[in-house]
């Protein structure tokens, strides 16, 4: 039994290294030690947030994302990831799971990308807050209650 | 030594009836028929079972779930596998069959067994409802409703809650199910309510419904075991030598059955019982095997409950006398013509003007003529606590029990919605009932009993 746990481990760093055959033509690669913490962030967060995953693949899924972002760099390409995924198990279950993996992934890089411009935090406490909201709610994930009113508010500026 | 049975490695009374899949494996691992090794193939399998399963629950959209939910997925492997298990010949067979074929086999066996097993309860759910009796009680009645145990048959899921009991059952059965889950449970509760329907429907519902108005008033908001009230009243019935079908036992009977009880040691009580049962078969022509296993397995319950009313001089609480509603003492109570409504307002606006308590009374004593009067008066005139008592004290007893009927100070669900005024009379009539004498309290909630309210000629 004490085998099982270490070899989907290995199979998980390894995935994860392949991917730097993708994420290499954007100037981002991920050392084995890189690799190996990853999975250790993903498996604490899972432990902290009380969820169990069998499959493996979404680190990889964030990595192949993420890559080709223009906030990220080589500099906090790891730092972000640790983020990242951090991040997705926990608003895994803040959305009630009424949201996949692909949608969520999609969500977090357009957000990070548009709106937070790169901001970890406004992602976070900011778009996907509010996206988790509105799906708890039964409302589509980018819908927004103030649209209107700000449009309203720029017309007064006139 | 009438059965001679083949002992097993595995002692079949150690093994939960609700977790039979893990208590086997618990069994055999303590008695040494599995190994260490065993074991852990057996869990390798369950968890690859369990992503499995995970993956479909998920749809393929997520890779990862909730701890909970995961541990009910698995729970629910361990129900159907479980279930198949239960359903091999013995538990020691059920370990060869553990060893030798594959989790996700035994998996997919369980849950064909649990397919099948639905369609039979709900087909037996439909007998149940075809022999239901005609009650008032509301717990059968819920119980036995779309909303109630119908909701199993919309909302059980085979697939990843099979341990579940997703329905409302409220309704206390005679033999309750114990150590059992899911489809087992439901399918074993509709077989119990079926035979209790099967020996009730042998008397005629006025019977039943004049048998648990004795038993108490309120029965319809009870958590009253109707077959099992019945049963002890025919066998009340066959003990005092009375007609079985019409299910009454006199208060000189219920003296009859004391003197003869009285006498007998448990061994003999129990045996008397057996025979009084004996005599509800022939009368009935029961011969239905099930029916009469059912029956006899409750006789021991309501034979304890006769011995300890013997001891304690209570058996008036265990043989009933039947009443029939219609025939107890009323007495009819009529309000009156209620004044004109200016007239009230002028009245009421003098009241509160008025500052003397002896001039209130007066004036009430003068003015008032109809009891609704009175009571629209004691809601809307403001009086003091003082005043209320004074009031209270210039009216008889059935004015007053007519009051407790129309506000009762013992919390009622019907009167959540009272206003503040009304409140307050409640506060104060209820006060004022405990500082009366014992004898003239009960007079008036006897009185409050029978009364009849009869609408006013306008």
């Amino acid at each position: 039994m004490n085998a099982f746990p270490s070899l989907i481990q290995k199979q998980a760093v390894d995935e994860i290294q392949e991917c730097n055959d993708f994420t290499v033509k954007f100037g981002l690669t991920l050392s084995r030690q890189d690799a190996i913490e990853l999975v250790e962030t993903r498996n604490l967060s899972l432990k902290k947030y009380g969820r169990v995953e069998f499959g493996g693949g979404v680190i990889n899924k964030i990595i192949k994302e993420f890559c080709d972002s223009p906030y990220i760099s080589m500099n906090n390409y790891v730092g972000t990831l640790h983020e990242l995924i951090e991040i997705f198990y926990f608003y895994k279950n803040e959305t009630l799971d009424l949201i996949s993996d692909d949608e969520l992934i999609k969500f977090m890089k357009n957000s990070f990308d548009g709106k937070c411009q790169g901001s970890i935090e406004l992602l976070s406490e900011r778009e996907l807050a509010k996206m988790a909201r509105n799906l708890r709610y039964g409302y589509a994930p980018d819908y927004s209650e103030d649209s209107g009113c700000e449009e309203e508010d720029e017309d007064d500026q006139y | 030594m009438t059965n001679i049975e083949k002992r097993y490695i595995i002692d079949s009374n150690k093994l939960s009836g609700e977790s039979y899949f893990n208590s086997l494996l618990q069994e055999a691992y303590t008695s040494g028929l599995i190994n260490q090794s065993d074991l852990e193939n057996i869990q390798l399998q369950c968890i690859s079972l369990l992503a499995y399963k995970s993956e479909r629950y998920n749809m393929g959209e997520s890779s990862s779930i909730r701890v909970e939910t995961a541990e009910s997925i698995m729970k629910s492997i361990f129900y159907t596998i479980g279930l198949y298990l239960k359903s091999l010949s013995n538990s020691d067979y059920a370990i060869t069959k553990l060893k030798s074929e594959k989790i996700s086999e035994m998996y997919e066996r369980g849950r064909k067994l649990i397919y099948s097993r639905f369609r039979e309860a709900k087909h037996i759910y439909e007998m149940v409802l075809s022999n239901r009796i005609e009650t008032l009680n509301h717990s059968y009645n819920s119980t036995l409703s779309e909303n109630g145990i119908g909701i199993f048959f919309k909302s059980y899921n085979i697939e990843y809650e099979a341990y579940d009991i997703p329905a409302s059952i409220d309704y206390q059965l005679c033999n309750p199910v114990n150590d059992l889950a899911g489809i087992e449970y439901i399918q074993k509760y509709l077989e119990n309510l079926y035979l209790e329907n099967v020996f009730c429907i042998n008397f005629a519902t006025d019977s039943i419904h004049y048998l648990l108005y004795g038993y108490d008033k309120g029965y319809p908001d009870l958590l009253v075991n109707i077959f099992e009230q019945v049963l002890t009243a025919a066998l009340g019935c066959s003990l005092a030598n009375r007609n079985i079908r019409e299910l009454y036992i006199s208060q000189e009977d219920i003296q009859y059955l004391y003197e003869k009880l009285l006498k007998y040691d448990k061994y003999t009580l129990l045996l008397n019982i057996h025979k009084a049962a004996e005599s509800i078969f022939e009368e009935f022509y029961i011969t239905n095997y099930l029916l009469k296993k059912y029956i006899e397995k409750s006789l021991p319950k309501i034979a304890t409950n006769i011995e300890i009313a013997i001891r304690l001089n209570t058996l008036n609480r265990v043989f009933i006398t039947s009443k029939n509603p219609d025939l107890e003492p009323r007495i009819q109570f009529k309000s009156g013509v209620k004044m004109d409504d200016e007239e009230y307002r002028r009245l009421i606006e003098e009241l509160i003007r008025c500052r003397y308590t002896s001039d209130k009374l007066e004036l009430i004593k003068k003015k008032v003529k109809s009891f609704d009067d009175l009571e629209d008066i004691l809601i809307d005139a403001q009086l003091e606590e003082d005043e209320f008592i004074s009031l209270f004290n210039t009216l008889g007893d059935v004015e007053i029990a007519a009051m407790i009927k129309r506000h009762p100070f013992e919390w009622d669900f019907k009167n959540v919605n009272t206003s503040e005024a009304e409140h307050v009379l409640q506060l104060y009539l209820e006060s004022y009932i405990k500082q009366l004498p014992g004898s003239r309290r009960e007079c008036i909630f006897q009185i409050a009993e029978q009364l009849l309210e009869v609408d006013a000629e306008i």
